[in-house]
This record gives C-alpha cells, sequence and structure tokens, in this order.
C-alpha cells in the first residue's frame, strides 16, 4: 500500500516537472494519427428506391445536394455520345418553367444548379434550401427537351470534337483508354463526329427515359438543414420519379497484354509525345491493400515531390512533369504513369517509366520517402475533409462501395500503418512493368523509328502501329522518299510559281498585312509589314491598344511590352533577318530538303530553312503550308507551329488568308482582312 | 459607435438565431497580455494555428517605411530552436502549409496542418514569438527578396502603382500616406539595432493575438498554450496612433506614369470612414451595387451596353482608421477618360437621388450573404476572422453578427451615404496614364 502510494507521488512528480518544462529545444513530436468525426448521415429511403442521406451540420448556414445514380456502366455503342448529349441538355428549364426564368431564379437566389446524364449538383444558402430543391428536382425530373435545345448542345458537341482532333494530349487519352479497355467496353468506347451526327432527339428521350430512374440512385444533403424537413421535401419532389427496368447490359472482359509493347499512334502535328505507360487493373476501395496502393502510387508519380517527376523533369529535363495514377473501381480501372516529352527524347523517357516501374517492384522505399508519403497524405487528405463536397462523396462511396461504416473514420489510421513491404507487394501486383501497354502519340517521322530499337534489359520492345480510332495498321511508311532530283531550290521555284510567279513577286517591294483573331473572348489585331528589303514591324492589339510591338530595321530591332523597350538579343537579329522579307524563300541560303511528311492530311515537302525553323510546302500544290519555329524561353525550348490556308490573289500575288498559330495548348486563328502591297509602308515604320 | 452597433446586432441576431450561422469560440488572455481565441471544429482533422501582430505598416517611422513588411519575412529565418532555412521543411515534411501577409494594420502569420500536429504548430508560432534571430545575415538575405518581390509586385506589374498613389494624394499627415511595402532606400539606411528595437517594441505577446482553430480539444490545446506561449516576456504597452485628417472638401487632381502599361487608366477615389463604422458595411453595399457581377450598374453601362469600358469596378477598401473608396475604370478604344469620370458620376448621381429596386435590394443581401456564409468555410477562414474582428474590430462576436449589419442597411441608407461620402468635392481624380517610350529611354 505505501509502495503504492510512494509509485503514484514519483509518477505525479515526475508528470509535473515534465509539465513546466516543456523541452523547446527539439520539435515537438506528432500525436496519434487523428481519427476523422465525419458527420453520420441520416438516411431513408423512398418507394422508389431512392436512398436519401442527410448529413446535418449547421455551423454555416448553407446545404448542398448531390444526387447520383450508380447505375452499372452501359455501353453506348453506335449511340457514343447520347449520354453527354442528354445531360448537357438538362437544366436549361423545365416544361413549366422557361429556360431564361429557370436561369435567372437561380442567380438571384445566389444559388448554384448543375446537371449531368448521371446526377446534379446545388448549392444555396439554407433558406433557400425549400426553393432550391424543388428547382433542382424539377430540372432533373421534369426537363423539356425541345428540339431547338438539341440542335444547339449537339453543334456545342460537335465543334468540340472537331476543337479536339487535333489535340494530341486530348487525343492520347481517349486512344489509351479504348486501347486499355477495348472499344466495346464502356469505359473505352468514345464517340466520334459520325456516332453524334445520327443523334436524334428521339434517342434523347429514350436514353432519359432508360437510364434516368431512381432505383440505384442516392440523394445527398449536408449542411443546415432538418432531416424530417428534408424528408418531407424530397417525399414532395422525388416521389413522382418513377422505377423501370435498365436495359439488360453485359459487361465485356478487360485483359492486359502478354508481353511489355509500345503502342504508336501518329500525330504528323506533334510537337511533344504522349507517353503513358498503363496496365487495367482490379482494385476496390475495400481490398486490403489499397491504402499500400495509394501510397505506393504517391510515392511513384503522386506530385512533384514523386519520383517520376524527379527523375523525368528535375534531373533528365525531359518534359514539364510525369505523374502517375492508380484507379480504383468496382467494374475495372487503370495503373497510367504519363507524361508529355520532347520528340527527340522520347524513346529515352519510355525506358526512364520503365526504369521507375521496377525499382518501385523490385526495391522497398525508403523510410524517409514512407514518412514523407504519409504526412503529404495525410495533410491532403485532411485538408481535402473541410469540403461538403467530399463528405458527401465519402457518404456515397460507403454505400456505392460497399465499405464498412468506419471506413474514412480510420483511414488515416490505416495509411500509418503501410510498411515499406507491403507497398512492395503492391507495385509488384498492380505495376505490370512486364505486361504493360506503352501508348506513345506522336510524331511518326520523327520518334517511330528510335522506338522500333528500342531494347530493355537486352531484350527489345515490340512496337505495334494503331491508327486514330485506336484500330491496329500495318506498321506505315512516316518517311516517304523524296524523288532523287528534287531540292530545296526547286521546292522554292514551285512555291513561287504557285503564288503567281517570278516577275509578279519580284515587283512585290513591301507588305501590309492586318488580321484579327479572337482568343479567350478578346479581339486580337495583327498587323505586320514587311519589306523586301529586310525590314519588318509587327503590332499586336487588343481592344484598340497596342499590347505588343516588334520592330526590326534591317540591322537592329527591339520590342515593346507593357511599356518597357527591349533590344533584340543576337539571336532574335539572326532570326529576325532570316524573317523579314514577304518571301523569304528568295533569300534563303542554306536551305535543304530533309523529306516529305503529312501536314494536315496532305504530303509536304519539308525544307529547313535554319535553325531555328522550318518550313512545309504541298507537294502538289506547291503552296506553303506550315512553318514551324523553334523559340528559347529560358531553358525551356518551345516549338511553335504557324499554318498557312486560303490562299487569294492580291496584286497578282497569292497570299494566305487564315494563319493559325499554335502556342503549348492554344491555338489562335487569324483571319487576314486586308492585305497591301506597295503601299501604306514608309521608312518611318521601322525606327 | 462600435458599442451601439453591436447592440443593435444582438438585439437583431437573437430574431435570426434560427437561421444564423454559429462559429463558437473561447477567447481569454495569459498573464503576458497574449489574447488568444479558440475555435473547436472537429469535423475535420485540420487545426490552423495563426498569430495576428498589432503592427502594420501605419506603425512605422516615416523615414523607416516597410519595415513592418519586412518584418514579414524577418520572421521566418529561424529562432534559437529553428535553423536558418529549416521553417519551411519542418511545415511542408509534416503534411502542413503556411504563410503570412502584412497590411498597414496588422501582420498575421499562419499554419495549416493535420490536428496531431497542433503542437508543432503552437511550438513555431512561439519559437517565433519568443526569440527569433534577427542578425546581419538574415537582414541581408531578406534585403534581397523584398526588393525581388517589389520589382515583381509593384515595379513591374502594370497598374501595380494605383492604390499607393491614391493613400499618398488622400492623406497628408495619417501614415496612410505610404505604401506597405515601403521604401527601399530607408530599408537600406535601417541598422540592425533599429530592426531589435522594433521587434522589441511590436512583436510582444501583449500587442498579439493568438487564434488556434480546428480540431482540437479546449482543455489541452489551452494547456500547451500555456506550456508553449506562457514564458515568453511581456513588452512594454503598445500604444496605437491617433492621427486625424481634415476632411477633404475640393477635388484632388493627379497624374501618373506607368511604365508598365499602355492603356490608360482613371481612377476616382475617396477617403471614407474606419471599417468599424455602420456606413463604411454601406459602402461595401455601394459597391456591390456598382460592379459586382454582370448584371451590376456600371458594369452592365460601360462594358456590355456602350462598350465604353475594357474593365470597371469600384471598391471599398475598408481600413481600421479610415477607408478608401476607389472607382477604377480601363476605357475600351477611343473613350476619353473624361468620359468615363461623367459615366461614373451619372451612377452615383442615380445613387444619391433614386433608391435602388427592391428586387436589386434583395438581390444585393443574397450575394452579401452568400459571400459571408462562404467566407467562413474553411477553418482558415474563420481563423483569420476571428483574429481579424478581435484585434481590428475589438469585437470577436462580428464572427457570427457581422452579416445583421449588412441586413439591417436599408435602401435609404445607400442613399445616404452615397450623398454622405461619394460627392466630387471629396475625393481625388488620379489620370493613371502610360510613360511614353522617349520619356522612359532617358
Amino acid at each position: 500500500m505505501k509502495n503504492k502510494f510512494l509509485a503514484i507521488a514519483i509518477l505525479f512528480l515526475t508528470a509535473t516537472a515534465m509539465q513546466a518544462q516543456i523541452d523547446r529545444s527539439t520539435q515537438p513530436e506528432a500525436g496519434p494519427a487523428p481519427e476523422i468525426n465525419l458527420d453520420k448521415p441520416d438516411s431513408f429511403t423512398l418507394k422508389n428506391g431512392l436512398k436519401v442521406m442527410v448529413v446535418e451540420n449547421h455551423k454555416l448556414p448553407r446545404v448542398s445536394m448531390v444526387l447520383t445514380m450508380d447505375n452499372p456502366p452501359h455501353a453506348e455503342g453506335e449511340k457514343t455520345g447520347i449520354a453527354q448529349l442528354m445531360g448537357s441538355m438538362l437544366g436549361e428549364g423545365t416544361k413549366d418553367i422557361p429556360k431564361d426564368k429557370y436561369n435567372e431564379e437561380i442567380d438571384y437566389l445566389g444559388a448554384r444548379v448543375n446537371m449531368h446524364a448521371s446526377g446534379a449538383t446545388a448549392n444555396t444558402l439554407s433558406k433557400y434550401f425549400p426553393r432550391v430543391m424543388e428547382l433542382m428536382a424539377k430540372g432533373a425530373l421534369n426537363p423539356n427537351f425541345t428540339q431547338e435545345e438539341f440542335q444547339k448542345k449537339k453543334e456545342r458537341i460537335l465543334e468540340g470534337i472537331k476543337a479536339s482532333e487535333k489535340d494530341v494530349a486530348q487525343n492520347a487519352r481517349r486512344i489509351s483508354q479504348a486501347l486499355s479497355y477495348g472499344k466495346d467496353h464502356p469505359y473505352g468506347e468514345f464517340m466520334t463526329t459520325e456516332s453524334v451526327e445520327n443523334l436524334t432527339l428521339e434517342d434523347v428521350k429514350n436514353y432519359y427515359q432508360s437510364y434516368y430512374v431512381p432505383q440505384n440512385a442516392y440523394l445527398v444533403v449536408i449542411g443546415d438543414v432538418k432531416t424530417k424537413e428534408v424528408k418531407k421535401l424530397a417525399k414532395k419532389h422525388f416521389s413522382d420519379w418513377k422505377q423501370k427496368q435498365l436495359p439488360a447490359n453485359n459487361l465485356p472482359k478487360v485483359n492486359n497484354v502478354a508481353q511489355t509493347q509500345v503502342n504508336f499512334v501518329d500525330f504528323p502535328n506533334a510537337v511533344q509525345s504522349e507517353v503513358q505507360v498503363t496496365n487495367t487493373i482490379q482494385l476496390k476501395k475495400s481490398d486490403p491493400d489499397y491504402f499500400a496502393v495509394l501510397l505506393a502510387n504517391k510515392i511513384l508519380g503522386g506530385g512533384g515531390e514523386a519520383r517520376l517527376f524527379l527523375n523525368l523533369r528535375e534531373d533528365k529535363g525531359y518534359t514539364y512533369g510525369a505523374y502517375s495514377s492508380t484507379g480504383d473501381d468496382k467494374y475495372a480501372a487503370r495503373f497510367v504513369a504519363s507524361a508529355s516529352v520532347r520528340n527527340a527524347v522520347t524513346d529515352s523517357a519510355v525506358v526512364a517509366f520503365l526504369d521507375e516501374l521496377h525499382r518501385i517492384r523490385n526495391e522497398k522505399v525508403s523510410a524517409e520517402e514512407l514518412a514523407n508519403a504519409k504526412a503529404k497524405y495525410t495533410g491532403d487528405f485532411v485538408l481535402a475533409l473541410e469540403r461538403p463536397s467530399t463528405i458527401a462523396q465519402y457518404a456515397l462511396n460507403i454505400e456505392t462501395d460497399n465499405l464498412p461504416e468506419d471506413f474514412y473514420q480510420t483511414y488515416l489510421k490505416k495509411i500509418n500503418a503501410v510498411t515499406a513491404e507491403e507497398i512492395q507487394a503492391a507495385a509488384k501486383k498492380y505495376y505490370l512493368a512486364d505486361n504493360a501497354r506503352i501508348v506513345v502519340v506522336g510524331k511518326g517521322s520523327e520518334v517511330a523509328e528510335k522506338l522500333e530499337t528500342l531494347t530493355y534489359n537486352g531484350k527489345q520492345i515490340p512496337v505495334k502501329y494503331f491508327d486514330k480510332n485506336a484500330d491496329p495498321i500495318e506498321k506505315p511508311n512516316y518517311n516517304k522518299k523524296v524523288a532523287a532530283d528534287m531540292t530545296a531550290e526547286k521546292v522554292f521555284n514551285k512555291y513561287i510559281a504557285a503564288i503567281g510567279g517570278e516577275e509578279a513577286v519580284k515587283d512585290v517591294e513591301s507588305v501590309y498585312m492586318t488580321a484579327q483573331a479572337e482568343m479567350q473572348g478578346q479581339k486580337l489585331d495583327l498587323s505586320s509589314k514587311v519589306t523586301a528589303s529586310g525590314k519588318s514591324l509587327t503590332e499586336i492589339g487588343m481592344g484598340g491598344n497596342v499590347i505588343q510591338k516588334q520592330v526590326f530595321n534591317g540591322t537592329e530591332g527591339f520590342v515593346v511590352a507593357r511599356g518597357q523597350k527591349v533590344p533584340f538579343t543576337e539571336e532574335q537579329i539572326a532570326a529576325a533577318k532570316a524573317d523579314s522579307h514577304p518571301f523569304p524563300e528568295l533569300k534563303a541560303e542554306n536551305a535543304t530538303l530533309d523529306g516529305i511528311e503529312t501536314v494536315n492530311e496532305q504530303e509536304a515537302y519539308v525544307v529547313k530553312m535554319d535553325e531555328a525553323t522550318t518550313n512545309y510546302y504541298n507537294t502538289e500544290t506547291g503552296l506553303k503550308v506550315q512553318s514551324v519555329k523553334t523559340v528559347k524561353q529560358g531553358p525551356q525550348t518551345m516549338t511553335v507551329p504557324t499554318t498557312y490556308s486560303n490562299y487569294q490573289e492580291v496584286e497578282g500575288v497569292k497570299f494566305p488568308f487564315e494563319i493559325s498559330q499554335k502556342m503549348g495548348p492554344m491555338s489562335i486563328d487569324f483571319e487576314v482582312s486586308e492585305i497591301q502591297v506597295n503601299n501604306n509602308v514608309s521608312e518611318a515604320d521601322f525606327q | 459607435m462600435t458599442n451601439k452597433i453591436k447592440l443593435a446586432a444582438s438585439a437583431l441576431f437573437l430574431c435570426f438565431a434560427g437561421t444564423a450561422q454559429e462559429v463558437e469560440f473561447t477567447e481569454y488572455t495569459l498573464d503576458n497580455g497574449l489574447d488568444v481565441i479558440l475555435h473547436q471544429d472537429n469535423s475535420a482533422p485540420v487545426v490552423t494555428t495563426s498569430v495576428m501582430y498589432h503592427v502594420g505598416a501605419k506603425n512605422e517611422d516615416p523615414e523607416r517605411t516597410g519595415f513592418a513588411h519586412f518584418f514579414e519575412h524577418l520572421l521566418f529565418e529561424g529562432t534559437e530552436n529553428i535553423g536558418k532555412g529549416e521553417w519551411f521543411k519542418i511545415v511542408s515534411s509534416n503534411g502542413g502549409s503556411n504563410n503570412a501577409n502584412t497590411t498597414d494594420d496588422r501582420t498575421y502569420y499562419y499554419e495549416i496542418f493535420p490536428s496531431n500536429q497542433l503542437e508543432l504548430g503552437l511550438w513555431m508560432e512561439s519559437e517565433r514569438m519568443m526569440h527569433p534571430i534577427i542578425d546581419q545575415k538574415g537582414v541581408d538575405t531578406q534585403n534581397e527578396v523584398v526588393k525581388e518581390e517589389k520589382r515583381l509586385r509593384v515595379d513591374n506589374a502594370p497598374y501595380g502603382n494605383i492604390l499607393a498613389e491614391v493613400k499618398k494624394r488622400l492623406y497628408t499627415k495619417h501614415p496612410y500616406r505610404w505604401a506597405t511595402i515601403g521604401s527601399m532606400e530607408h530599408l537600406d539606411a535601417a541598422t540592425l539595432e533599429e530592426f531589435r528595437a522594433f521587434n522589441d517594441k511590436y512583436y510582444v505577446p501583449n500587442n498579439a493575438t493568438l487564434v488556434v482553430a480546428g480540431d482540437i480539444d479546449i482543455a489541452e490545446t489551452k494547456k500547451m498554450i500555456s506550456d508553449y506561449f506562457g514564458p515568453i516576456e511581456k513588452g512594454e504597452p503598445v500604444e496605437q496612433i491617433n492621427i486625424q485628417e481634415a476632411p477633404i472638401t475640393e477635388e484632388i487632381r493627379g497624374t501618373y506614369h506607368d511604365p508598365n502599361i499602355q492603356i490608360p487608366a482613371i481612377v476616382m477615389a475617396y477617403r471614407t470612414p474606419s471599417m468599424k463604422e455602420r456606413d463604411a458595411y454601406v459602402l461595401d453595399m455601394i459597391s456591390a451595387v456598382l460592379s459586382d457581377g454582370k448584371s451590376s450598374r456600371l458594369y452592365k453601362k460601360l462594358v456590355d451596353d456602350q462598350k465604353q469600358a475594357l474593365q470597371i469596378g469600384a471598391f471599398n477598401i475598408a481600413q481600421e482608421d479610415y477607408g478608401q473608396y476607389v472607382v477604377f475604370g480601363l476605357p475600351m478604344g477611343e473613350t476619353s477618360l473624361d468620359t468615363l469620370v461623367s459615366e461614373v458620376d451619372e451612377e452615383i448621381k442615380k445613387l444619391q437621388t433614386e433608391l435602388i429596386s427592391q428586387r436589386e435590394y434583395d438581390k444585393l443581401q443574397n450575394q452579401f450573404e452568400n459571400r459571408f456564409v462562404n467566407s467562413n468555410s474553411s477553418v482558415a477562414g474563420i481563423a483569420s476572422s476571428l483574429a481579424t474582428y478581435q484585434m481590428l474590430y475589438g469585437d470577436t462576436d462580428l464572427i457570427n453578427e457581422e452579416i445583421e449589419i449588412y441586413r439591417s442597411i436599408t435602401r435609404e441608407d445607400i442613399k445616404r451615404v452615397a450623398n454622405k461620402y461619394l460627392n466630387p468635392n471629396q475625393r481625388l481624380v488620379l489620370e493613371y496614364l502610360p510613360k511614353k517610350d522617349s520619356e522612359e529611354v532617358n
């Protein structure tokens, strides 16, 4: 007894001693991983099967709603695009509220309502919750599918397909999905101009009737509401939603390749190669190794501190960024490691990707990497929890993925319990370095040859070729042979003849061109003056004001932007000298004919004008169709292609009236409004 | 005045209690004078630890401007127990993020961590308050950093000098007349002793408010706070300045040439009361009527309908001692600056003579309520609001009650306040013009 007292006394003493003097000299240890106090939803199910989950949170007087239909994925087949088209037509008024009135009321209430093919979301102040829920329900359940709206939305989708036809990155994602899952799988199919063209208003109505059903649907309501009130309102607005049997549906089986291989797709306009190293996986959130996979991905390619980024960007400088993602899904998912890399290093980048896949499979991650990944994961996870949309998503996941009730409560504990061994095991299981597709979408004439000779660990990696529709093709010949007697000079002569002949061209002393383009809603004005004596002036204006001006007087030049005048560098002077002529071909000295490539689906001679510029001339018409410049910006080298089309005659010489320039993902399309030959240009322009 | 508002607001608050937000907080003061505010919200395991010091550009010696902002940088250099360059590493390798900012009135530092790192956040902020290392090496490093920041954010930024040029002309005596970033000559001339003295004077517990918000246990947190912050010595009492400006009675005209722009701008600025006054809230609403959203009056008229302006905005910049109400416009094409002035005047005249419509008023109320609600949607946002209300407004309850002030504003108030503050003889008209090439070459 006495001893016990003493023990307690000592314990007490040491405890107080420790309290009185915290040790400031070292960084405090982290407490135990926090448990997450996720508000648990009250839930009830309407007779039609709609499950409503309510998370009361009265901290802020606002409410958010998420309606989701968890129908099994289904292929749209020859009507691919129907879901997107139908979804875009929802929320544009209802049968009893005209579109303008519907949208104005939502604005006035300060609310937000968005709809898509498999659900809807809405946010509002709690005092307008009843009305906003009503507006959302009406928009979703009583849509007004009109021919006019159908036409508008369909055109917008077609416009989108057209706009992205040449977008290499977007096509790479589409093709890579199609190759991985197969084109008949809902996750692999993609819409085309033809599939969308064929859709009718009737298709939209039918699709809505078939798939917009309540039996697999969830409505999550979070915020300053009372469950009782939600129940009353949900019954009122959603009870008339009728159950209907979903159309029968079989999911095709998803496979991986027997041997790691390159799947190559040619995009002649590509200035970078899109590389995706990918395999399909079966991974559900409820799988025991789910948390190990999350950390494996974080360490491999989960951000700017991960291995892929450090290797491909920081160490080798192949790309702006390299990342990986490991999906999870009830039906099928993918692992993808990807980057956009310079053409010249495409093959080396593939090797670097494979190196990292093998490394994370073959070696345990270091203790430091593991600790940092856990800390970062904890931080990211925790900060995301502040958003009501995250809470809604988690409540939904527990339902739709059949997760234990405490899945997210204990999430961080499970993350923190993961060991380096478990990460290695997960990497071995899910990152199939020996059964991966290496999808490369890029410029065949520059990268295909090198990929053909690619070996890894002494083994040849086979290359298979596909077209833009992800269908297999024979290996194309990317480098068309140029007739032996063809030279750069002859290409130039053909071009000059095509635009009006030597006589006409010789009379051109100056060209004054004005053109307009639209960029992100802003009007851009371009005007340029260039003389046969080697001088040039370019002005770019916006809203009537000049925002950039470049002047070159034959020997020196400068740029004015933001009120600052910066003289040309030596490189800029050299470039301006080569360029400043209405027809630089007439004074090119060291041009070489490099071959034949495809530009905008037509064959063109490739002529290298100098180190920085390559021009392309249509083999049939002789016209110049493209000019590609290499521009240095700091440490990065950018490739800027400009295409020329719609040649029209002015004073006996043909000039392109459509000029389109691509800078990174942005494309600026100029339409020429006027060209004046030997007029309105004076010496004063170049001072 | 403030107390009166509070009373009125509390009375109203009771009526609206059913729908208002409830940000609960605990407020107390340590023996060394440190004000502490705790806000517990266990819905997400996030914790923000932040310290607001009641020192900003307005506390500077007129011959040593830029000190407050300089300290924002200097106090990341390290402490007796946190090595030079270690601060940011500690934060990121523990899953956190951090930053700081300075205004004319106060300086604010914060970290956001997963809540099991609460002690770490408290340790770091208490280290900064207790014994930061202020040495010549740190001063030299940050001197370069601050100069680079000034080049980037002010000197090379188009329209980057507008606020400085406005304040210079609106104030003759009050320290609001100089820019927060201050003068580089002053910083170059300052001695290490001066920096140390500034630290000893202002960065003391009795001039600071500590906010801990998020997933915390109140009792445990109080204990940690007393462990880490309790031993910090109290400083001398800090006296805030009290400098009155004479009213502006004649329009002030000015021009400024900015080398970074091509399109001139017109700026109309009015000196307005302290942000604690109810009229400052009315001015917020006026600026929303004029330029918040595409259906606002100035935007609709000048940008949409008449296409006279590329951009138009009205901002009420409220501060502790005074505020600035600034209307800013970029003309479109051939439109002259004078045209913009008269078009804006026409709209202000309308506000002074006619009540806004009921539908406009209702929409305004919805906008402000949304803004208010969403400003408190993150724990970090709440922490910053709590510190601001406590330190600058002297009324922490505003975190829940401020909306009532907006709700109490009537259409008549809007008309009255437009008449009281927004008259041509009370303002500055600043022509903010591009600097010509020729002027720049020499």
